[in-house]
């Protein structure tokens, strides 16, 4: 740690292990309602629908949090000043983690707006945008009064700032269903892949940037390079949620045509990831930030690339959209493009803020490996799923629940291997809660 | 490769990316309109879809795809189990499912409420969104859905209604859980089918058909229509 206020980003870490805890638990017992049958009253009192909303909103809320803690940390760095408001940064986490608890605690009673995702009803919606203001405030004039500008720093501010803008297409209530999915996807679709993309991608450059060191120039082109190709891939590649909404029929050519090349700059960040740890300047000091890294790269391909692409195409779309096979694609894409991005910043910040230089792994090497590879069961195990609910209920036209009974069996794997996915995430949780420095041997 | 071009493939790519979409969404509103329906969007319609929006209907049921997948997609709900259907899930979830290995929760709905809801569903199954979701195509066919249909009699309607359809195929549409009943008429007697209904394990100890506890008054329409099916 360089500068003193990089310690606001501590307790931005630890919240977002904890909710992303939360979130896996909630996550088992979604399995459970979908593996097996449980009693009406049960069901009458706490619905799936809210145990969903549960656990998406914390998906959400641990993800930004991670992002915002991993903006502050690097924030005095890049800017080679103090933040400017350490104060407000406390200030905004405790805000935003009010309004999520309360928001949670709502839907348990029914408080809620309805929308998938987006479900924090007003006037609680406008603490988070209170709550991002605050943020954008404080991110921006650390970078206005350090007068240091970076590519890094740029690309983060106009993500941040684009991420905040699109939320406010969330608010409205549109009276049209089809109008209301439009813009619906214009904050989840040009969120994730748009400035989700731009914030991490930023992070993720200057991580990679400390830790091998290689010229900043280099570093900044890529992420150019990247971004431009995430961008102009990813916007218009929205269309690809805009087949089956009721609108014209022309976004099946647009859709599928922008969005057949978005695996194109994650194949791009992995070369580039792997180029950087090729020609490093610096010596390793903790192998495990590198597997994350690494990890993330190609998780990140293998989620958001391969399980987007095999089904985004119109014709085969027709048959797989609202299936589980989306839902095999959500969970890879999200664990590999932005849960791995979290915990690589985590891996990398937290024993820095302990004044930790090199710190054993063991712990936290299984933990990853545990994850990443229940996770990688439970994308082929939700696909299977998905191929037998698209095959059974689409393509033959039987019924829902003829569908449903085929695809038991798959969920209870699911369920299976989220409870060692569940140990792997208590694993990582203890081990970045308690780094231990290795005491290196003289000579 | 320069900085300087990788910044120009930023700023182009994006911008380019950025204008198809800013384009085609200020036509998106010049054509939803005719392509929803939009000029039906009643009070009664919008009320039905805050309805869906209070009870968080879309994190279980998906609405043109989009939502959770826990039950079967709303868009041609009203086509697929008509109002009577639609009334009879929301109402009393725990009679309609009572034999599903996954329940509805019972969630209290006003009587209005379910008509708002109706008619929010009613609209929907009308938007014209290339013929998703592809299962339901069939009913998007006929002009009309199955309670207003001329030609659909109230033992088919039963037949959709109480959830028969979901076990059993009749021309071709259906489950595959109990045996197809296409052509049950010319195999077996309208009174052997009132029996049967009234309770299944008396007939057959083996039958893995639940007793649904109809009316004598629904026996009678159900066992006509089915004995009909010659």
């Amino acid at each position: 740690m360089e500068y003193k206020t990089q310690k606001v980003a501590y307790p931005y870490f630890i919240t977002a292990l904890f909710l992303f805890l939360l979130q896996v638990l909630f996550g088992l017992w979604l399995a459970i309602n979908y593996g097996f049958s449980l009693p009406q009253a049960l069901v009458d009192v706490f619905s799936f629908a809210t145990a969903r909303a549960i656990h998406t909103n914390l998906l959400v809320l641990w993800m930004l949090l991670g992002f915002m803690g991993g903006t502050y940390f690097l924030l005095p760095e890049e800017t080679k000043r103090e933040i400017y408001s350490p104060a407000l940064a406390y200030l905004q986490l405790g805000l935003l983690t009010a309004v999520g608890v309360t928001a949670l605690t709502g839907f348990v009673l029914g408080w809620t707006k309805g929308r998938p995702l987006l479900e924090i009803p007003p006037p609680l919606n406008f603490g988070v945008v209170i709550g991002a203001l605050i943020f954008l405030f404080n991110v921006g004039m650390t970078m206005i009064k350090g007068k240091n500008w970076t590519v890094i720093q740029v690309t983060l501010l106009a993500g941040l700032v684009v991420l905040a803008g699109l939320y406010l297409f969330g608010i409205p209530f549109y009276h049209n269903l089809s109008v209301d999915w439009y813009y619906w996807w214009w904050v989840i679709h040009l969120w994730v892949e748009g400035a989700w993309e731009m914030v991490t991608a930023a992070i993720i450059a200057w991580v990679l940037l400390k830790i091998t060191g290689v010229n900043r120039e280099v570093v900044e082109k890529w992420l150019y390079v990247e971004l431009g190709l995430f961008l102009f891939t990813g916007i218009a590649g929205v269309g690809h949620h805009y087949y089956w909404v009721g609108a014209p029929k022309y976004w099946l050519w647009v859709g599928g045509a922008f969005s057949a090349l978005e695996p194109v700059p994650i194949v791009l960040m992995l070369i580039d990831t792997f180029k950087h740890v090729k020609h490093r300047q610096l010596v390793i000091k903790n192998p495990l930030v590198w597997t994350y890294a690494v990890g993330c790269a190609i998780f990140h391909l293998f989620g958001a690339g391969f399980f987007g692409f095999v089904h985004t195409l119109p014709m085969i779309n027709k048959y797989t959209h609202g299936s589980q096979v989306t839902a095999a694609h959500g969970h890879v894409a999200f664990f590999g493009a932005y849960a791995l991005l979290n915990l690589t910043v985590f891996y990398y910040a937290m024993p820095r803020l302990k004044g930790i230089e090199f710190f054993k792994e063991s712990l936290g090497r299984a933990g990853f490996w545990i994850m990443v590879m229940a996770m990688t069961g439970m994308g082929l195990a939700f696909g299977v799923a998905g191929v037998l609910q698209t095959y059974i209920e689409r393509v033959l036209g039987m019924g829902y629940m003829t569908a449903q009974g085929e695809m038991r069996f798959w969920f209870k794997i699911v369920f299976s291997l989220g409870l060692i996915f569940l140990s792997g995430v208590i694993m990582t949780l203890i081990a970045l809660l308690t780094i231990k420095p290795v005491i290196k041997k003289e000579g | 490769m320069t900085k300087k071009t990788a910044y120009w493939i930023f700023i182009l790519g994006t911008l380019a990316s950025l204008l198809v979409l800013l384009a085609l969404t200020i036509d998106f509103h010049r054509e939803v309109g005719a392509l929803t329906h939009s000029d039906q969007i009643s009070s009664q319609v919008l009320a039905g879809k805050r309805v869906w929006q209070k009870y968080n209907c879309n994190d279980c049921h998906t609405m043109l795809g989009f939502g959770g997948y826990y039950g079967p997609d709303m868009t041609r709900v009203y086509l697929r189990i008509g109002e009577a259907g639609i009334r009879f899930a929301v109402e009393k979830p725990e009679q309609a499912f009572s034999n599903s290995f996954r329940k509805m929760p019972n969630l209290h709905l006003k009587p209005e409420e379910i008509d708002n809801l109706t008619a929010f569903f009613k609209w929907a199954s009308g938007i014209n969104n290339n013929y998703w979701p592809p299962q339901d195509r069939k009913y998007q066919t006929s002009s009309t859905g199955v309670s207003t249909s001329a030609s659909t009699s109230s033992g088919e309607e039963l037949f959709k209604v109480k959830g028969c359809i979901n076990c059993h195929t009749l021309k071709g549409e259906g489950g595959n859980i109990g045996p197809v009943l296409t052509g049950i008429g010319s195999k077996l007697t309208k009174d052997f089918i009132a029996q049967y209904i009234t309770d299944p394990a008396k007939v057959n100890p083996k039958a893995q058909m639940p007793n649904l506890h109809l009316s004598p008054d629904e026996i009678n329409t159900l066992s006509e229509f089915l004995s009909s099916q010659k």
